[in-house]
């Protein structure tokens, strides 16, 4: 029991849900507890991935699109339901500490799970893509040999760089 | 725990299918035309086919007055495998497609010499994206410049 306390303690404390006390008081107790540091270590690294993981999935979503999507779905006349919900079961589960940190990590996963779909869910507006692609031609390596040569950029129709590459034609005696 | 198991699956399968098509668009062949144009600079006809490609009346190409397509052959580029053209003035234009980007667009080996020796231009390699051209100049030809233009795109039919 006394140990279901301090894994609660500690999971607030992770939480930033101690007060200025308590959390002084718990960083000192921590300072000799290995076992501790490293459970908290393990949750940093799973919360950092999750942040890693979810900024990297938002950087790619079309945010404009997304809230236009959503607004014009608040917006749009509600459908009566055919199908009464089904009252919700409530079952009691054992483990109070591994419930709630779980139930944190489910929470971040379940967004991160719901920012995931609909990046990869979300329909392409036509002539849009999601991500930019490089247009154009570059070089990226050249050996002129005994010619003397310049590597010029020309725009293209659709203001893409093309590369141009341009070498002086020392033989004279060509046909 | 199932979620984040389940959400790592979904993961793990997404960036499989990924790898999945980006080892099979490496190692699948993809068409290529080679534009092979004499440019001179006494005033004559610009070639109608060539109107549209607006960057050959742009620096360095706008002092030709004239242009005429010699020959247009269309090829199938193959990862690690030499695609040869033969130039009108004897020379070999060597293409060879290194690889995919993860961006899409294609890293390309270009040599241009004639057989056996590495006389013009040994090595370029160029990353072109799907439609664009580059282009190499500079070939004594005819009283001309020969301006030879590399396309790969996937939605042309080679040869």
């Amino acid at each position: 029991m006394e140990s279901a306390k301090a894994d609660e303690k500690l999971q607030m404390f992770f939480d930033g849900e101690l007060s200025p006390q308590e959390e002084a008081e718990l960083r000192r107790e921590l300072e000799g507890s290995t076992e501790n540091m490293a459970e908290l270590r393990q949750w940093e690294q799973m919360r950092e991935a999750m942040h890693g993981a979810a900024a990297e999935w938002t950087a790619k979503l079309d945010s404009d699109a997304l809230f236009a999507r959503i607004e014009a779905e608040v917006s749009a006349p509600e459908l009566p339901s055919e199908v009464e919900r089904a009252p919700v079961e409530l079952r009691v589960v054992p483990g109070g500490r591994e419930r709630r940190i779980w139930g944190g990590l489910a929470t971040g996963f379940a967004a991160a799970a719901a920012i995931f779909l609909a990046v990869l869910a979300w329909p392409e507006e036509p002539g849009t893509t999601p991500l930019q692609m490089a247009r154009g031609t570059e070089v990226v390596a050249v050996d002129f040999g005994a010619n003397a040569g310049t590597v010029f950029e020309v725009e293209g129709g659709a203001g893409q760089p093309l590369a141009v590459i341009w070498i002086d034609d020392e033989e004279m005696g060509m046909p | 725990m199932l979620l984040g198991a389940w959400l790592y699956s979904g993961v793990a399968s997404a960036q499989q299918t990924s790898l999945a098509r980006s080892d099979r668009d490496a190692t699948s062949s993809v068409p290529a035309e080679v534009l092979v144009v004499l440019a001179k600079e006494e005033e004559g006809k610009i070639d109608p086919q060539l109107k549209k490609l607006t960057a050959l009346r742009r620096p360095p190409f706008n002092s030709f007055r004239s242009m005429k397509i010699l020959s247009k052959p269309k090829l199938t580029l193959t990862p690690g495998k030499d695609e040869i053209v033969s130039l009108p003035n004897g020379r070999r234009l060597k293409l060879t497609l290194l690889r995919v980007m993860p961006d899409g667009r294609y890293k390309v080996r270009a040599a241009i010499n004639r057989p056996n020796k590495s006389d013009y231009l040994p090595l370029l390699q160029v990353v072109a994206s799907a439609g664009d051209p580059f282009f190499v100049a500079g070939q004594s030809y005819q009283g001309g410049t020969l301006v030879v233009g590399v396309t790969v795109d996937p939605q042309k039919t080679s040869k």
